[in-house]
């Protein structure tokens, strides 16, 4: 049998842990952090002020024109909720399966994917004409005839699908952390502090009946997130499948969409982990280089799976004999929006291929240079299958480009002050990695240790 | 508006007697009134002189109070259809006999842009005129309405309109100082005192109508003044190749329908030349059938709607023009030695040089031979027309006289050519024009009345401008203070055509009356007032000038006496004026053929001396849209694509291809053209199908003070156009293009030009027609897992005749003003916004050096398996019964989803507020019966999902059911050729059913794709003499 690598470095006390866990949230905010907090903070009011006028303006201000009906928003509402994914599949999949080294990187990785879908969740309901009508969208009993919604429209289907799955994963991660504010709540020297955190422990006792309760808990919202990490792209896929566009009629979009969220969530995940690393040294030991090279090796997968359906969809086109369908494809290759296309090629496809090499899945900078490509590569992946398909449908008099405004650029600049500002505030007011998931694994790759 | 409503107010309860309203009504109710005898002649007692100075309008008809309450109360009440602070709305105390609140009232009406008349049905809603529609009881435009007589409903309600007579004070370099408002009664008596000097000279416009030209003619008499003519699509040079020709001045009338072969030299009859709209319905004519089809070969120098039509168009540049006619006179008297001028030695002199003309134009010689050989054939059957501003050239006279004598050696003079109907309207001299600033230069002139045309912008060039500041003092009647009403001393203003009694004949004895369909908006005073009350007041000019106390009587007197004793047919004056009122128009019967065979001057012929080409050529033209520009302040035509280039909101120096790949010019980039002293900064175009030596630009734009929407759209191509001794000249002169290194951006609704080899508008060739009627129609086998809708009542569909549509456009304005369509501006076409319900695309097709054009209008196809209907998430877009896709605004939030999934892309969204941007009084232009959208919904085109409400509510009313054509859908109604039918495919007997089930060129577009549309296209056939090899071009398919 191989030996096991250790997951948690420094062969550390029950007590060294809680304390080199909850360290950022009992210590004042070091500059750094206050630092990249008000920057987030200051892009976050931008983003805000931004929206503010395009809800008061008008979606004219975007670049969706006609033909080009959706962008910027959709496009980064896909690229978000896409993010998401990757924090679900490790808190809740990697769970079922019993992977023992997602419990340093899941809490971060579930508070990354609550953020990310929050953040993905302002998107369509901004991206409406009426912004202010958006609860039309939601079958609720009304006195208007009754109106009902259209159960037929992959949209509908795509509100469901995302509010589900922001309620459980936020539900997911919240219990979770049940467990951990006890522990801070416990630790507190402060009366507030107390309070708060003992509010948000909800009674959190430590007795065998609460670890009981919670670990049946943990289990079946375990089992209730699994499926979401499938069906939510795979919904969200719908919108873009089911219409008759090409580009966008395409059965290889469900799988296509998970494998593709998959993919940029851990790419997230490595790019925030690395700086997580950088912001607080103590956490090295929990999350260590194997953890690292273990979701690069994922990176590495999905980036394969993710090329192959860029191959299959151009032989499917071809293979139709469907001229629309056809020229779809060359469009976006050699079109004028051929660069997108390129752009997503290489970070998607070309440049994970580093990963190949132990020596790169080992390195911190070029984990998170290739991470940052892969951010890249996905939005523009979103980019290529919004924009290009729509640019360039079925009659060529309607055929146009998306115009790119400076409301897009600040639209999607934006939506990172959000999920920043979250993710900055969520590193001092949580517990970054699970101390009561990790204390189990600490023996895990020690001599005597009894797994 | 809320002026108007605030003056009126008080009023409304206690209205003035109602006793004349009638007049505004179709007259159909009132045929049989005893009253209104007595009525009528109590009705114009108050004299403008007297009375009328007192009452803030001097026309001071009582009538006119009634129909400014109409127009107060429904101002609210339409108010209230876009999100608004609530007001107080004060309902009739008395309703009005005639007005039913919600129905539209009709009445014939006419409009003339000076050359071309127009039979009109202005639509009336409680007071305001909402729309013009098509008179079909016009001889000559039957219906037919082009975009400009449509969209000229706009200018009535321009904010900047002049609200009252001006006086500019002049500084001593005669530059306006400063303006201040006038009262008509100063402004009387200062032109009064100045008439009397003498010295008098009324400059205008082609003027369409007899009674004002008879104004203008009495009022000269009576002050000895001089009346001179001119607009810059003066014609003149039609006038003058007549007189050289034939010896007649005349502007003849031309026979699109009965010609088999129609030769057009540059002569954008279908666009732009005298009369297209007429020329348009002759020409579809001539070709709904296409068996029978005629054959349209154009030699084209610019690229222009008539060319975009030929069967076989042949570029040229103006210096070419010559070649083709001479040349072709050359093959058919001296080669085939056809006609009476055959043996002539001296016809065979002068087209001795033209021999093996064609071998210098891109035309095969097999097509050329075929083009000689159709016209000998079809002698007297065929037509050769030249002119327009590309002939109005050195040699634009010989251009005339060559085909002049074409049409003369083939039989077609007195045949397609009728001189018997010549164009009255079309005076207009350039000659007389340069004699006037002469005489104004020589200080001969000392009053000048400027009415209906404006040189001080469209004769920049001209030297107009300064010879003007020589005269003592000037009127002008513009509507606003353009270009040359800042050269005149006094502006007084004329009421809109549609505030003012009129007349309007364009070819001899097709006349139409001119009803006004509302009260004078503003203190304006008709110029013929004008005019009348100066010679009343300086006691001067004949009789039946200085007495009738209004225009409307003089009119009348002019209709009693000149008038009804050719057409009365011994009918009462009373009986004729009223049918005359009710159908709007008279002298049909006078179209009649009667014309017979002229005698050429072959002395005419003998004088052509060919012409040197000289590098590149300019070639100005006029747009279909803005003509001279007289009406470029209309949003609507601003924003109305060329039908060729699709460019909106500028003109543009349009080169060829090779040209710009010569040059190293790409589209947008800012061109310096250099003619003689003049030069111009003007945008590129790279235009195919062009000529490689010439660069065109369309005139009618560049205005300084035409108003906010057209200051500064496009560049002023009059600075261009060069003035000698006989004349000016606009086209055929060296250009020199150099670029200037700026860029600018050009927006267009269509940026790709190419079918990309799928088969949209499907098109085959005459010869494949006649072998199979379905030839290039390709029908793919579709089946479905579904049953599809049930329709039980109406099913609503339309046909769409690719091979009758020209591309004119005019569909695209009835359809923007009979649904409050909003105009977004050069800005958000560039980013794609532009919001016409109804589209017409144009493809390229065959090479890009020569290409030739197609049209396809598109508009919501009303699918059956409605792609966008199953996609919206809330249900705002659904099916109705009758097969319509019914969009409905209130519940829309916004997706843009069924955009997205429409493989026609036929749905346009709100990206902005629009209807908040409606400047007041343009909202009297809105159409209530159709809701004005607000942000964030999309919207389409609905079939005119009103107009079969209101035809319904109509049948029912008659207690029967709908038959075919009682819908008439707007674009249908403003079709000129008729392309267009709509109507009831449930009903087999039906026009549209018969074209669904039994026409073989009807196709569905995109019928593989299965959205199963509720439209259809029919084939285009071009009858180029082509065939048998298949697919020439946009035969392809996917």
């Amino acid at each position: 049998m191989i030996k096991r690598n250790q997951l948690v470095l420094g062969n550390k006390s029950l007590k060294q842990i809680t304390e080199d866990i909850v360290a950022p949230l009992e210590r004042l905010p070091s500059k750094g952090w206050l630092g990249m907090f008000l920057s987030a903070k200051a892009l976050f009011l931008f983003y805000i002020i931004t929206i503010a006028i395009v809800v008061s303006t008008g979606m004219g201000l975007l670049g969706v024109n006609h033909p080009v009906g959706w962008g910027t928003m959709i496009i980064t509402f896909v690229f978000w909720i896409g993010i998401g994914h990757a924090g679900t599949l490790i808190s809740a999949v990697l769970f079922l399966f019993r992977q023992k080294w997602r419990t340093s990187v899941a809490r971060t990785a579930e508070a990354m994917t609550v953020f990310a879908v929050m953040t993905a969740g302002l998107f369509p309901l901004m991206h409406t004409g009426r912004p202010w009508l958006d609860f039309w969208l939601f079958p609720y009993p009304n006195q208007r005839g009754p109106l009902w919604v259209n159960f037929r429209s992959p949209l509908l289907w795509d509100v469901f699908a995302v509010s589900t799955y922001a309620t459980v994963s936020m539900v997911f991660w919240y219990i979770g952390l049940v467990p951990d504010f006890a522990t801070i709540r416990d630790r507190a020297k402060n009366n507030i502090r107390r309070i708060v955190y003992g509010a948000l422990s909800l009674g959190w006792r430590g007795t065998a009946k609460n670890w009981s309760h919670y670990e049946m808990l943990y289990l079946l919202l375990a089992g209730l997130s699994t499926p979401l990490v499938l069906s939510v792209h795979t919904i969200v896929s719908f919108d873009f499948a089911v219409s008759n566009l090409p580009g966008w009629h395409t059965t290889i979009f469900p799988p296509y969409f998970v494998a593709g969220a998959i993919f940029s969530g851990f790419g997230m995940v490595v790019t925030l982990m690395t700086l997580v690393r950088i912001g607080f040294p103590e956490f090295k030991d929990y999350v260590t280089i194997d953890h690292m090279e273990v979701m690069n090796k994922i990176i590495m997968t999905t980036g394969l799976m993710v090329g192959y359906a860029y191959g299959s969809e151009f032989f499917i086109a071809w293979y139709s004999g469907n001229a629309y369908e056809k020229y779809a494809f060359i469009n976006r290759a050699m079109g004028p929006y051929a660069w997108s296309y390129w752009i997503m090629i290489s970070c998607n496809v070309i440049i994970p291929q580093l990963f190949w090499f132990k020596k790169f899945r080992r390195s911190i900078p070029v984990m998170f240079v290739v991470s940052i490509f892969v951010n890249i590569g996905m939005w523009f992946e979103r980019f290529v299958i919004t924009v290009t398909s729509l640019h360039r449908d079925f009659l060529p008099s309607n055929w146009g480009m998306y115009a790119w405004s400076r409301y897009d650029t600040a639209i999607l600049v934006g939506s990172f002050g959000m999920f920043l500002t979250l993710f900055l505030l969520y590193l001092r007011l949580f517990p970054a990695i699970s101390i009561a998931e990790v204390k189990p694994v600490k023996n895990v790759g020690y001599e005597g240790g009894h797994h | 508006m809320s002026e108007i409503h605030n003056e009126n107010t008080p009023d409304v309860n206690t209205p003035k007697t109602p006793r004349d309203n009638k007049y505004w009504l179709s007259l159909e109710q009132w045929g049989g009134d005893p009253e209104f005898q007595k009525l009528a002649e109590t009705e114009f007692l108050s004299s403008p002189i007297r009375e009328g100075a007192e009452s803030e309008g001097q026309d001071g008809w009582a009538r006119r109070e009634f129909l400014k309450l109409m127009g107060a109360s429904l101002a609210m009440a339409t108010a209230g259809c876009i999100r608004r602070p609530v007001q107080k709305i004060v309902p009739y105390n008395k309703q009005p006999e005639e007005v039913t609140h919600g129905v539209s009232s009709f009445y014939t009406s006419t409009w003339s842009d000076g050359v071309e008349t127009f039979g009109l049905l202005v639509k009336s809603r409680e007071g305001r005129p909402t729309k013009v529609e098509g008179n079909p009881n016009h001889a000559l435009s039957k219906g037919g309405l082009s975009a400009r007589a449509q969209a000229h409903i706009l200018s009535l309600y321009d904010p900047e309109r002049l609200q009252g007579p001006k006086h500019n004070l002049q500084n001593k370099e005669k530059t306006n100082r400063d303006t201040i408002s006038a009262k008509w009664e100063d402004i009387d008596a200062a032109a009064v005192k100045q008439l009397k000097k003498g010295g008098v000279v009324v400059l205008t416009g082609n003027l369409a109508s007899p009674a004002t030209r008879a104004v203008v003619s009495d009022f000269c008499q009576g002050f000895k003044a001089q009346h001179i003519t001119w607009e810059p699509l003066a014609h003149d040079e039609i006038r003058e190749g007549q007189r050289a020709s034939f010896g007649d001045d005349v502007v003849p009338y031309y026979r699109f329908d009965d010609a088999k072969v129609i030769v057009s030299v540059d002569a954008d009859f279908l666009g732009t030349w005298l009369a297209p709209t007429t020329f348009t319905k002759q020409f579809a004519d001539g070709r709904r059938n296409p068996k029978t089809m005629s054959k349209l070969v154009v030699f084209d120098s610019g690229y222009s709607l008539t060319g975009a039509n030929a069967d076989v168009r042949v570029r040229i540049k103006p210096s070419q023009q010559l070649d083709v006619l001479m040349g072709l006179a050359h093959e058919i008297v001296v080669k085939k030695s056809f006609g009476k001028y055959a043996g002539n030695s001296a016809v065979k002199t002068a087209l001795e040089p033209y021999a093996g003309a064609s071998a210098k134009l891109s035309i095969s010689k097999e097509a050329w031979q075929k083009l000689v050989d159709d016209l000998i054939h079809f002698k007297g059957k065929s037509l050769v027309v030249a002119g327009g501003l590309q002939t109005r050239t050195e040699w634009s006279h010989e251009v005339q006289v060559a085909a002049n004598f074409l049409n003369a050696a083939l039989g077609n003079d007195g045949a397609t050519v009728d001189a018997k109907i010549p164009l009255t309207s079309v005076r207009a001299s350039n000659k007389e024009f340069l004699g006037l600033i002469e005489d104004l230069n020589a200080g001969k002139v000392k009053t000048v009345i400027i009415h209906k045309t404006n040189p001080a912008y469209s004769a920049i060039n001209s030297g107009f401008t300064a010879a003007l500041k020589k005269a003592e003092m000037v009127f002008y009647t513009g509507d606003r203070m353009d270009e040359t009403g800042k050269q005149a001393d006094y502006l007084i203003p004329d009421n809109h055509a549609m505030e003012a009694w009129g007349d309007s004949e364009s070819y001899k004895d097709v006349i139409s009356l001119q009803q006004p369909t509302i009260r004078p908006m503003y203190d304006t005073r008709s110029v013929q007032l004008s005019l009348m009350t100066w010679a009343f007041m300086a006691e001067t000019g004949p009789k039946r000038l200085t007495t009738p106390e209004t225009f409307y009587d003089y009119l009348r007197n002019y209709w009693k006496d000149d008038v009804h004793p050719k057409f009365g047919k011994g009918k009462a004056f009373e009986d004729f004026w009223e049918e005359a009122l009710q159908n709007g128009a008279i002298g049909v019967a006078n179209l009649e053929k009667g014309s017979s065979e002229r005698n050429f001057k072959v002395e005419a012929l003998s004088a052509i001396k060919p012409v040197k080409a000289q590098g590149m050529e300019l070639v100005l033209h006029p747009t279909s849209m803005f003509m001279d520009g007289t009406l470029s302040n209309v949003s609507w035509l601003n924003e109305l694509p060329d039908p060729v280039t699709k460019v909106v909101w500028d003109n543009y120096a349009s080169l060829s291809i090779k040209t710009a790949e010569m040059m190293k010019i790409a589209q947008g980039d800012v061109l310096e053209i250099k003619v003689g002293e003049s030069t111009l900064k003007v945008p590129a175009l790279i235009q195919p199908g062009l000529h490689d030596d010439v660069v065109a630009i369309a005139v009618g734009y560049g205005r300084t003070a035409g108003g906010k929407v057209t200051n500064g759209v496009g560049s002023n191509a009059y600075e261009l156009v060069q003035y000698n001794k006989t004349g000016a000249v606009y086209s055929g002169l060296q250009a020199t293009v150099t670029k200037t290194g700026l860029k600018t951006k050009l927006a267009t609704t269509q940026s790709h030009h190419s079918m990309e080899g799928r088969k949209m508008v499907a098109e085959a060739t005459l010869n494949e027609y006649v072998k199979d009627e379905a030839a290039n129609n390709h029908k793919h086998k579709i089946w479905s897992i579904w049953s599809g809708h049930q329709y039980n009542g109406n099913k609503w569909g339309m046909a769409v005749d690719l091979n009758t549509c020209t591309g004119c456009s005019a569909c695209m304005v009835a359809c923007q003003s009979e649904n409050n369509i909003t105009v977004v501006g050069k800005k958000y076409v560039l980013e794609g916004r532009e919001m016409h319900w109804i589209r017409i695309d144009r493809y390229y097709v065959g090479s890009p050096e020569d290409a030739h054009a197609v049209f396809q209008p598109v508009m919501c196809q009303h699918c059956d398996n409605a792609p966008c209907e199953t996609v919206c998430p809330v249900l705002a877009t659904v099916h109705s019964s009758e097969g319509l896709n019914d969009m409905v605004y209130n519940r829309c939030v916004g997706t843009r989803y069924c955009s997205n999934n429409c493989p026609y892309k036929v749905r346009r969204f709100n990206w902005f507020n629009y209807a908040k941007l409606i400047e007041k009084p343009m909202h009297l232009a809105l159409n209530p019966e159709v809701t004005v959208r607000p942000r964030g919904v999309m919207e389409k085109c609905t079939f005119c999902t009103h107009r079969i409400k209101e035809a319904r509510v109509k049948s029912r009313v008659e207690n029967r059911e709908l038959k075919d054509g009682d819908v008439k859908v707007a674009c249908e109604q403003s079709c000129p050729t008729g392309a267009i039918t709509f109507g009831d495919m449930n009903d087999p007997t039906s026009r549209v059913a018969k074209i669904f089930n039994e026409d073989k060129r009807a196709y569905a577009l995109l019928e593989e794709f299965h959205a199963a549309p509720s439209v259809r296209y029919m084939t285009k056939i071009r009858n180029n003499d082509k065939g048998g090899e298949t697919a020439s071009h946009g035969g392809g398919h996917s």
